[in-house]
């Protein structure tokens, strides 16, 4: 199905708007009335990424950046291949774990067992592939009892816990990572980071999207400055860190004075 | 490459599935087949004590036979309407075959089907007397059904997903349907038949669920083998809703995750 080898990490002039309506959802009535009134007066599409080419090799780290609405989770949510590209394409190789939102892929009324084995199984594996990780998973993501009690009683922290707890188990060539780390406190980061360092050294691909300029320093060698959905800034971390600070600040000067 | 990668995630969503159905409500599964029983037994003494209609023998298994037919028909089709957008946040999550959401909610109304029937087969074969050779056919009229809604239903969820009242005018066309359907009377033998003979015929082939009907009843209560020409139409409608609701679901999948 994909051309990319297994934790290759391929965009080539991707491009991809959405339209903005209140309510993406049309009906049958409008349909065969042929018009809806909020299309024509609702905001231009938004461009999220125009001609966006990038490589990222097997177990490399990539951190990408950028302003809100730069396009960061769109491309996160391109390479996980839920959302198709106007143009261009997107591979990536192997199986794709993504962390993009919180409580994301969890169903609220079962607990956090049962949402280990629903994740897994989401990801392709079956009963015995996810049987034998759960004790590892429940052990990582240090819920204790909570593990067997319905997640819709969770806290973000422990959303966000499991979840990594469980990405971090389900032998990825590509983890995708858009911002949900920060939710956790310091010292589960720094055990979430250490067990990246670890998958990594085993050849895993990393995509990690923050605004946290000590993470993306600490992971990622490279780094990718996205700005108004094109790529702005290819290339070592301090030299991209530097790029992403003069872009906020000269956009911080352009509304002062405009 | 293993055959079936997504064979776990299934039996996880019908597992899901039946767990969300019956939590919640005291008498548990036993729920589900509480529905057809009151319905039959409420249409029953309709019909028989205030309608008079006595042109059916044992008319309380010749309803339920109807009954829950078209209960597996329109339960899945209503709930699998739904299907994509109650699975909204696996659907934007994870890339995997999206047909299992609507497949794992039919599956779990075939389940509870297949129990309602098995449940009523001795009492039918008892009161009816028909244990026969044409029971052989029950499993692949129950298939050919399970089929023909899986394919109805895959159009119906990705339709619902991309147009929101896609659901409300099924649920509205379903109770006027379920009248036209011949689930109280044979389409045969109705009053005013004999005037107007084609309106048989209308009722019979013009309606796509009263087929399935026929056949299972044929086979359950009346034990006798359906017509071919029953058995030609029940195999044909189920392998083109399954085709074109694949189709469509494959042609219209690629953006779902940006709809819902």
């Amino acid at each position: 199905m994909s051309a990319a080898a297994p934790g290759e990490v391929v965009l080539e002039g991707a491009s991809r708007a959405f339209v903005v309506r209140a309510d993406p959802a049309r009906t049958l009535k409008e349909l065969f009335i042929g018009r809806r009134g909020s299309e024509a007066s609702g905001p231009p599409p938004i461009h999220a990424l125009r001609d966006v080419t990038l490589r990222v090799g097997r177990g490399e780290a990539l951190g990408i950046m950028g302003r809100n609405g730069a396009g960061k989770t769109s491309t996160l949510r391109v390479l996980t291949g839920i959302v198709p590209l106007d143009s261009g394409s997107a591979e990536c190789g192997g199986r794709i774990v993504s962390l993009l939102e919180v409580g994301a892929g969890f169903g609220r009324d079962f607990s956090g067992r049962e949402n280990i084995h629903l994740n897994g199984a989401l990801h392709g594996l079956n009963r015995a592939e996810v049987e034998e990780k759960v004790e590892r998973i429940v052990a990582f993501s240090e819920l204790g009892d909570f593990i067997d009690v319905p997640v819709r009683t969770y806290s973000s922290g422990m959303f966000v816990r499991l979840g990594f707890a469980i990405a971090a188990h389900l032998d990825a060539d590509v983890m995708l990572i858009d911002e949900v780390l920060a939710v956790g406190d310091e010292a589960f980061q720094r055990k979430c980071l250490a067990r990246i360092e670890e998958l990594m050294a085993g050849g895993m691909t990393l995509v990690l999207v923050s605004h946290d300029a000590g993470t993306i320093e600490n992971v990622c060698a490279r780094v990718v400055v996205l700005d108004e959905g094109r790529v702005a800034f290819d290339g070592p971390t301090a030299d991209a860190l530097a790029h992403y600070r003069r872009l906020l600040d000269d956009h911080e000067g352009s509304t002062v004075r405009g | 490459m293993r055959r079936r990668p997504y064979a776990y995630l299934y039996e996880q969503m019908v597992r899901r599935e039946l767990r969300q159905k019956y939590k919640g409500s005291v008498l548990g599964v036993a729920y589900y087949l509480v529905n057809p029983l009151v319905l039959t037994a409420a249409y029953a003494l309709m019909f028989t004590y205030v309608l008079r209609f006595d042109r059916v023998e044992d008319y309380p298994l010749f309803l339920l036979i109807g009954i829950a037919v078209w209960l597996f028909f329109s339960q899945s089709l209503l709930a699998a309407a739904g299907s994509l957008i109650d699975q909204a946040a696996l659907v934007r999550k994870v890339r995997f075959p999206r047909e299992i959401v609507p497949a794992a909610v039919v599956s779990t109304q075939f389940v509870i089907f297949v129990v309602l029937i098995v449940l009523l087969l001795p009492v039918v074969l008892i009161v009816r007397g028909t244990l026969g050779a044409q029971l052989l056919l029950l499993p692949v009229v129950l298939g050919a059904l399970g089929v023909f809604v899986l394919g109805l239903a895959l159009g119906v969820s990705i339709l619902h997903a991309y147009f929101r009242d896609v659901a409300p005018i099924l649920g509205a066309a379903l109770l006027p349907w379920f009248f036209v359907t011949p689930i109280f009377f044979r389409p045969t033998d109705f009053p005013g038949q004999a005037a107007n003979p084609w309106l048989s015929d209308v009722l019979r082939w013009g309606n796509p669920i009263a087929p399935f009907i026929e056949a299972v009843r044929d086979v359950l209560y009346e034990g006798r083998v359906p017509g071919s020409g029953t058995l030609i139409y029940v195999a044909v409608a189920a392998g083109l809703a399954l085709v074109c609701g694949r189709a469509l679901f494959r042609r219209m999948e690629r953006e779902l995750a940006v709809v819902l």
